[in-house]
């Protein structure tokens, strides 16, 4: 079944657009990641034009974590609160990202920093992952409980001022740290043209100390809205949203990201994890590979049209 | 050069006043027996032109002076018949050359998955004897709009591999496809297809403003990866026996037009050729368009950007919505 996609303008199968949008799906319910780093990379892969590859990819997040999140909302793992504070955050970085992206543009690096982006925090964020989540793995073998929550762990964070209560997350701490991850991941979303999951993941997990369950459910939460943002804002600069591949992927992706949430109950936390942190290298790798693999065709051509210049 | 288009000249004037009383000249020397080719042309020019005794059509058929080996090659321009000022020689009127296309307007719906369009033209005057003959040569040009694009070479720069250079084409085509009875090169000089444009164009490429400063070699290599590239996606496209002529003077070119192909106008060109010189040319235009739905999402996405972001989202939320109740209902 071959569709024609007016803003790629290219035909495409189909049935091969809704399996990708499922499995990116499942891998978004699962994880709790809009999988933007996979399906952004997949679509260029097939043929896509960058541009389009990237408005389109958040439309698909949207839906995809939509679906997610209801689902984590269902298991009760969304704290409301935490996510409005990481939106609050992330709209602010989506501006500001969106600026840095057409002075870059301009300069003509885009492709390389997002390249550059994509290695390092992906690289960054998955070793620190792994190492972590295969720590705990062994604890759990070992008899221990994973990842001790410290109850009051006393660090420079909590002297930071506008305390609020997350009553989900059973925090107690200042406003700012979420609020500048929710900006920070905002502006690499912008950028990078992903919702940011992957490194909010960790960064509730690891910084604010959140527990694992209810920081996927709080992400895909968060991830909605952000998405949402940056999908109207690409449709508004660049008209490189493709409404017939969104529909196709999130046809595919929805129910992807169903059976993902009900595969992550079964998972352990630590376990979960690990496998993103694997996931996340993987793409890493791939990504860092074509930087530094002398490319088969050293050359590339750029039609200067339909607003891409 | 003239050689055989002199004694086609002459075996038209001689069958023009009579079959059987053969006048001077080297059509008395034909020896019918051995050239079924010519003879055959001859009985289908007798059937056809009326009798020779009503000359109303062309009527001077004087003895043939010389045939229109006068005009030079440069002096060929694309787009009119040279039916110049100065029409030599009454004998063999000069040849014309009709195209059109089958389908003018081209529908992209979302079952586009790429078409074929026939280009088909017709030679006025025909002077072939038959379709084997090869006495003509046919090239057809299909073309779209020209487009700014920028060519970038990648080079290692401190073991990364990063787009360092960049040429801009100001005028590169979107699209093209060139079909021709033989091979471009064995049709005519070089010089002869550039001047009429009828290639990929190479020479047409001249790198524009905020292009990187590259040696002549350099810039050679520019304008042969635009080649590979665009060959490689299917855009441009070279079939070197594309043309077939069916009878004395029609003949056709199947063009495949990909998935890919962008949309916007399309010109078709046809260019006759007789031993190297061309002869007549003509062109005919026809159209992509998208249609329907595909045609409605285009136009909402550029002209009410906002809305058609909303709506993207409204689209994605409500389907991740509906999933989830789907999905909820069957697990309870």
């Amino acid at each position: 079944m071959n569709v024609y996609l007016p803003i790629a303008e290219m035909s495409m199968n189909g049935w091969l657009l809704v399996s990708m949008g499922a499995a990116v799906g499942f891998l978004s319910g699962l994880f709790g990641v809009g999988g933007g780093f996979i399906i952004t990379p997949l679509l260029i892969f097939l043929g896509i034009p960058p541009a389009v590859a990237v408005g389109t990819g958040s439309a698909q997040i949207v839906a995809s974590s939509m679906s997610g999140a209801v689902a984590q909302y269902r298991r009760d793992n969304v704290d409301v609160k935490m996510g409005l504070v990481l939106i609050a955050g992330g709209l602010v970085g989506t501006v500001i990202g969106v600026q840095v992206v057409r002075i870059l543009r301009r300069l003509g690096q885009f492709d390389l920093v997002v390249s550059l982006a994509y290695v390092t925090f992906l690289g960054a964020v998955g070793t620190v992952m792994l190492l972590e989540s295969m720590r705990s793995i062994q604890k759990v073998k070992a008899g221990g409980a994973a990842l001790k929550r410290r109850a009051h762990a006393h660090s420079w964070l909590d002297g930071l001022p506008f305390k609020m209560r997350f009553r989900r997350s059973k925090l107690y701490t200042s406003a700012v740290p979420p609020m500048t991850i929710g900006a920070f991941v905002g502006f690499l979303a912008a950028i990078m043209g992903i919702g940011g999951g992957f490194i909010i993941v960790p960064a509730l997990i690891y910084l604010l100390r959140m527990p694992t369950n209810i920081v996927v459910g709080t992400s895909l939460f968060q991830l909605v809205f952000v998405t949402a943002a940056t999908t109207v804002l690409q449709s508004a600069t660049n008209q490189t949203v493709d409404l017939p591949l969104a529909f196709f992927l999130v046809a595919g992706g929805v129910i992807g990201a169903q059976l993902g949430a009900a595969a992550g109950v079964r998972l352990k936390g630590e376990q979960l994890r690990f496998w993103l942190a694997a996931l996340v290298l993987l793409v890493c790798f791939r990504v860092g590979y074509d930087l530094v693999a002398m490319p088969a065709e050293l050359y590339s051509i750029t039609p200067l049209v339909g607003g891409l210049e | 050069m003239s050689g055989i288009a002199r004694w086609i000249g002459f075996a038209w004037a001689a069958v023009s006043l009579a079959i059987v009383s053969l006048p001077n000249g080297p059509v008395t020397a034909l020896p019918f027996g051995l050239r079924p080719a010519a003879l055959e042309a001859d009985l289908v020019l007798v059937k056809k032109r009326p009798p020779p005794a009503a000359p109303s059509a062309q009527p001077p058929r004087a003895p043939a002076p010389a045939v229109p080996s006068v005009d030079p090659p440069k002096g060929q321009t694309s787009g009119t018949p040279p039916t110049g000022a100065a029409p030599p020689p009454l004998e063999t009127p000069p040849e014309r050359v009709e195209a059109d296309v089958s389908t003018r307007n081209i529908a992209v719906t979302s079952g586009f998955s790429g078409t074929e369009i026939i280009i088909f033209g017709t030679v006025a005057n025909s002077r072939q004897v038959s379709a084997e003959s090869g006495f003509y040569d046919v090239a057809v040009v299909v073309e779209g709009q020209g487009a700014p694009s920028i060519v970038r070479l990648k080079s290692n720069v401190g073991g990364l591999w990063i787009n360092a250079q960049s040429v801009r084409f100001d005028n590169l085509p979107l699209y093209s496809a060139i079909a021709s009875t033989r091979p471009l090169d064995e049709i005519a000089e070089a010089r002869v297809l550039t001047a009429n444009s009828i290639g990929f164009g190479r020479e047409r490429m001249i790198p524009g403003r905020g292009s990187s400063r590259v040696a002549p070699e350099a810039l050679e290599d520019y304008k042969w990866a635009v080649l590979r590239l665009k060959q490689q996606d299917g855009l441009y496209v070279r079939n070197d026996y594309g043309v077939a002529f069916i009878g004395r003077s029609l003949f056709r070119a199947s063009i495949k037009l990909p998935a890919n192909i962008p949309v916007g106008p399309l010109q078709g060109r046809v260019y006759l050729f007789h031993e190297g010189r061309l002869l007549a040319s003509n062109s005919a235009n026809l159209m992509l368009e998208r249609e329907g739905l595909e045609r409605l999402v285009y136009d909402y996405a550029h002209e009410h950007p906002v809305w058609y972001g909303l709506a993207a989202v409204l689209l994605a939320a409500s389907a991740g919505l509906a999933a989830s109740m789907i999905f909820q209902r069957a697990a309870s």
